[in-house]
């Protein structure tokens, strides 16, 4: 167990800088998401970390030992790949056995890690087959056999669960906090699905072109977004964004919304504001003209346990609301949606948020 | 049945049709079966090329295949071929094309564009051509001897006439590698990135990624390779003929060299025929060999 500190961490590619420079502190024993869409650098960081790419510029230390010039095998990790990586010559046990046999480990030895490992992940009998007789879920468990055998300081796992199926993706995820839970190893975890992301980080890291945007727990990223990137990335449905115009009226800050609408703010911050966000499980759905904003229905989504209700406001803009049940609505109906006190978010013309006592952590 | 096409295929309009359209196949076919039926009867008689047998030949029954073993020249070709084979094909231009495909691998740019049309250049050029350079570069008043040697204050060396038996395989090494790297770089294209990541945080050196990784994951590729160029080089005949002529003495007599001089010089159609069998026979068990050496263990 190690933490992981970089410093100034850069990474051009010939000419092109894809990562400008990254400071991030992971402790030890956390688990910590990077998160992000694709092409954000969040796997050529987590390689930068494995010593599987160069770092351009910058230091990367791993319990305190400097490790850019330390080959990947040195320095106490363990990685599991999107694709499994498994070698598909080799048996399971030849596949978990492999890293130690190299580090000239006893076989006495070899034999009890990997049938604990493999008793961990209950493959114990799937010990003699080769990958390609295996199903997708339980490659991945050799994978993650694989690295637990190494025994590393710090786990790193590039979009694990990107090859599997929905349910078996849902069942992987609880494994791997159970891991994490159990060995209490530091972990690393790349992933461009944020609902991976909010279950299973201690913190979540979200990237955007080579920069870290934000970095907090999920209930932080999720309730205080410093901008509208972290807001449209973390959560199953994106904000709705909408632009407005910020009035001071004596006082007080009167957020304008094309089509007439008017929201009263709730910060003096907000006269800055150029864009509402509010999320749709933020609002509640009420009679025509009982609320602040009031539009059309133009489809409703039924999920079961609850719907999403798409409409277009006065104004134009479009809206989505959640609410619970299946709400007995017609496609054309004019409803209002009232707002959930202090669940509004509201940006500048940068896009950053505007909220009383914040200072901006990046 | 209903989920019958309307629009039935011409091929399924009849049984003549079919008989037809099976014709050129049949013949080429037809054509193969031929020539070997041919060159397996002639092989069991005293069929000349010339002069009056070559009219009125008569069945010897395993004559020319006795003198394979009690005469002199087959045996001594055979081994000549097994060697320049396995140095030349096997070790030479199997070795020397996977070490360049996995090097260039890691190359970009001009100079690796510049080797790969190097490479290809010795495998495009015609047998004859490649023949003759070979031959002004190493003979007694050739390139290595005016431009290196001699220089160097050496006595000038007639290669061709001392070295023959590495010249010819070094040419072929020379002339045939082209293949091999274009399959080991196909190969390893196959080779996943991440295998050979994971083996990398594995601890594995490049040797130990290379012995224990890629060459097994390969292994089928190896063996298609060594298949074909095994079978080209054991049938070889102009580069090493028109090099060498199978000398000096039978230092360079390939079997398909002998084969042609028995047959087309001195005229002995028959035991030209007995000693091709014998080839297509050696042939044929290391293709099975091959074959067997391929298949996935269960």
């Amino acid at each position: 167990m190690s933490d992981v500190l970089l410093s100034g961490v850069s990474k051009d590619y010939g000419a092109v800088n894809v990562i400008p420079s990254i400071d991030l502190h992971i402790k030890a024993g956390e688990l910590v998401v990077f998160v992000g869409p694709s092409g954000c650098g969040k796997s050529t960081l987590l390689r930068m970390i494995a010593g599987l790419e160069h770092v351009t510029r910058g230091d990367i230390s791993i319990g305190g030992t400097r490790v850019n010039d330390v080959a990947a095998s040195s320095r106490g990790i363990a990685m599991v790949f999107q694709s499994y990586a498994l070698y598909p010559h080799m048996t399971v046990y030849q596949n978990m056995a492999f890293g130690l046999e190299l580090a000239r480990t006893p076989k006495a030895e070899i034999e009890k890690q990997v049938r604990d490992a493999a008793r961990i992940l209950q493959i114990e009998p799937l010990l003699d087959r080769r990958p390609k007789a295996l199903s997708g879920g339980q490659r991945q468990r050799v994978a993650i056999g694989r690295a637990i055998v190494r025994n590393p300081k710090v786990f790193l796992f590039d979009e694990p669960l990107s090859n599997l199926d929905a349910s078996l993706r849902g069942q992987t995820r609880v494994e791997i906090a159970h891991l994490h839970h159990s060995l209490g190893a530091t972990m690393i975890y790349v992933t461009h699905d944020q609902t991976e992301a909010m279950t299973l980080a201690d913190r979540i890291v979200v990237l955007n072109k080579g920069n870290i945007e934000q970095v907090g727990t999920p209930l932080e990223l999720y309730g205080k977004p410093v901008n509208t990137f972290v807001a449209g990335f973390i959560a199953n449905q994106p904000m709705n964004m909408l632009d407005v115009v910020a009035e001071n009226r004596g006082g007080k800050i009167v957020l304008k919304l094309d089509g007439g609408a008017e929201i009263e703010a709730e910060t003096p911050m907000a006269e800055r504001a150029r864009t509402l966000g509010i999320r749709p499980e933020d609002v509640v759905l009420v009679d025509s003209g009982k609320g602040p904003l009031t539009g059309t229905v133009s489809v409703v989504e039924h999920l079961g346990e609850n719907a999403l209700i798409h409409m277009t406001l006065t104004g134009g803009q479009e809206f989505i609301v959640k609410v619970d049940g299946a709400p007995d609505l017609a496609i054309g109906a004019e409803v209002s949606v009232a707002l959930v006190p202090g669940r509004a978010h509201v940006f500048d013309a940068n896009g950053h948020a505007l909220r009383e006592g914040d200072t901006q952590v990046a | 049945m209903s989920l019958r096409n309307d629009t039935k295929p011409w091929l399924s309009g009849g049984f003549g049709l079919v008989i037809l359209a099976s014709i050129p196949a049949v013949l080429f076919v037809g054509a193969l079966i031929f020539f070997t039926v041919w060159v397996v009867t002639f092989s069991f008689t005293d069929l000349s090329l010339v002069g009056a047998k070559s009219v009125n030949w008569s069945w010897i029954g395993f004559d020319n295949y006795e003198r394979l073993f009690t005469r002199r020249g087959f045996m001594e070709s055979l081994w000549v071929t097994v060697s320049f084979t396995f140095f030349s094909a096997i070790v030479g231009q199997s070795l020397l094309g996977f070490l360049l495909a996995s090097v260039m691998r890691a190359l970009r740019g001009p100079l690796r564009g510049f080797i790969e049309v190097a490479i290809m250049l010795g495998w495009l050029l015609p047998d004859i051509v490649a023949a003759f350079l070979w031959s002004a570069t190493t003979a007694e008043n050739g390139l290595i001897n005016s431009v290196v040697l001699g220089p160097l204050g050496f006595d000038s060396v007639n290669f061709l006439n001392e070295f023959a038996f590495p010249v010819v395989v070094v040419a072929n090494v020379w002339k045939g590698t082209a293949w091999s790297y274009l399959l080991f770089s196909a190969a390893l294209d196959s080779v996943p990135r991440d295998v050979i990541e994971a083996a990398q945080v594995d601890g594995a050196t490049w040797w130990q990624r290379t012995r224990r990784v890629t060459l097994p994951m390969i292994k089928s590729h190896i063996g298609t390779n060594t298949l074909f160029i095994t079978i080209w080089t054991f049938t070889y005949f102009p580069l090493v003929y028109a090099m060498t002529g199978g000398g000096p003495g039978r230092q360079t007599k390939v079997l398909s060299i002998f084969m042609y001089e028995q047959s087309f010089k001195i005229g002995k159609l028959g035991y030209g025929s007995a000693i091709s069998v014998a080839m297509l026979l050696v042939v044929g068990l290391l293709a099975v060999f091959y074959v067997r050496l391929l298949k996935e263990p269960e």
